[in-house]
């Protein structure tokens, strides 16, 4: 009899335990969510004050601008949709933006060098990198997540209690940057 | 292979355990000395005092210490944007509160973390490694620091140097006071703090060797290896490493005590230093990285 409840009882603690490992690491994923969203909305509030110092420099990219907007309009829908798919859409819509202010930077030689300029491009590479960490704190979270799911025992309990698996953010699992062409395999060659 | 939070609790009993051998080592040295040269007894009581004060000051101060042992002062985001802001993304990355940051002005490139958690954690460069490191190399030595504090590393090399430090001082302030003595009288009046000053330099190698014990080289090795995990840029380290270890400047910051912190051993131009050193060559960890490529 004895041995039978000390059984009932380690199984019972390990579901306990199973359980809420599985519901902290969601919390931790909706809070890494919000992080994101978090960093976009720092990048999108950011960017156009940056830009403004470089204005002198971009007059004549009006795009940009236009850009710089749209970006912040889809930051603050998905911000309300707190969905990673809606983040990652705003996300490639602000990297666009910030890609052609880089190029316009980088091809003209006189502003490369000046110190405001120095000083945007510095932010501009601290900004995409705390969006990418935090972006890389949610895949990890999700794919420990998953692997606990999905992995013996807790694949025989993880459908009893309800847990699915975490979709992650929307990257296609097929499709043009999963193939390597033959160009992409030589080492690049620069000529100064 | 151990994993992190093995390593973390490890690191905790190790700390408690350091304190204790530290508290029962100068009572029982204490006790020995004052039974054979017939003192007297409340010595012991005042060595238990001072025991159990220091232990407590190098638990919550110790990170002060450190710091102002080597001379480290608080660093801004304006003066260093690339050493700010990349902690402040690994901490995040990390999931780790953000730690204080403080840089010290030499140009021998290293960095070191203290602190007792990571809520009160502090991640220290030299000026040299800012300067010489690009931006990946720069957060490949954060990253590293920043899993030494994840790691609960930061408590035990802190209790272990602050503490070490305090029995190598109060050696060392014994064994002077013969030096400024010249009448008898004088020699005389001083000789147990002597004998005392001369029994913790004999055990100085035995401390050593626990110190050996308690900081495993296999640590270095974790955090290399965690920093890959977060910035997953095995190549910045590597090249970190090399530019560190290559480096000439004179590391006049550091002390034999607080040198395990480092993130390369200060002393390794120095034969006796390496003798004793807790850190793995800095090829072993290449190789190690290496593999990871």
């Amino acid at each position: 009899m004895i041995p039978l409840i000390v059984a009932l009882v380690v199984v019972a603690l390990y579901l306990v335990g199973f359980y809420n490992g599985l519901k902290t690491i969601q919390v931790q994923i909706a809070a890494s969510i919000q992080e994101i969203g978090n960093q976009l909305k720092r990048q999108a509030e950011l960017i156009p004050n940056l830009a403004d110092s470089v204005k002198g420099y971009l007059k004549h990219e009006k795009s940009i601008f236009a850009d710089l907007t749209a970006a912040r309009k889809l930051i603050d829908q998905a911000l309300t949709s707190k969905s990673p798919q809606s983040i990652d859409k705003a996300q490639t819509s602000l990297n666009k933006a910030i890609k052609s202010i880089q190029v316009v930077v980088e091809s003209n030689p006189q502003i490369k060098g000046s110190e405001v300029v120095a000083n945007l491009m510095n932010e501009l590479r601290d900004t995409a990198d705390k969006v990418m960490y935090s972006r890389r704190t949610f895949i990890d979270l999700s794919a420990d997540f998953n692997v606990k799911i999905t992995t013996v025992p807790g694949v025989w309990l993880a459908g009893l209690l309800g847990f699915k698996p975490e979709k992650g953010l929307a990257t296609p699992a097929t499709g043009e940057h999963l193939e390597v062409s033959a160009s992409e395999t030589t080492p690049p060659k620069i000529s100064l | 292979m151990i994993n992190v939070y093995e390593q973390v609790s490890t690191n905790k009993t190790k700390s408690a355990v350091i304190i204790s051998l530290f508290i029962g080592f100068v009572i029982a040295a204490t006790w020995i000395i004052t039974t054979i040269l017939d003192l007297d007894p409340s010595l012991i009581l005042f060595a238990s005092l001072f025991s159990f004060a220091s232990s407590v000051t190098s638990f919550y101060f110790g990170d002060r210490i450190v710091l102002s042992l080597n001379g480290a002062r608080p660093a801004n985001r304006q003066e260093f944007f690339d050493f700010y802001t990349a902690t402040e993304n690994l901490a995040m990355a990390n999931r780790l509160p953000p730690p204080k940051i403080y840089v010290i002005d030499s140009p021998s490139p290293n960095a070191f973390a203290t602190g007792r958690d990571p809520q009160h954690a502090v991640v220290c460069a030299t000026t040299g490694l800012l300067q010489k490191l690009n931006r990946s190399q720069l957060e490949a030595v954060i990253a590293h620091e920043l899993s030494h504090i994840a790691n609960f590393d930061t408590r035990l090399m802190t209790l272990v140097s602050v503490l070490v430090g305090s029995l190598s001082i109060l050696s060392d302030l014994l064994l002077r006071q013969r030096r400024y003595s010249s009448n008898d009288d004088r020699r005389h009046n001083s000789g147990p703090l002597m004998v005392v000053g001369l029994i913790l330099l004999v055990l100085s190698p035995l401390i050593a060797q626990l110190i050996q014990l308690a900081i495993s080289r296999r640590r270095e090795f974790l955090a290399d290896a965690s920093a890959v995990k977060t910035t997953r840029q095995p190549a910045s380290l590597i090249e970190a490493l090399e530019i560190i270890s290559t480096d000439s400047s004179k590391a006049n910051f550091a002390s034999p005590a607080t040198a395990p912190l480092y993130i390369t051993n200060p002393f390794r131009h120095q034969k006796l230093a390496s003798l004793f050193s807790t850190h793995p060559p800095i090829s072993e960890r290449v190789a190690a990285l290496k593999s990871m490529l």
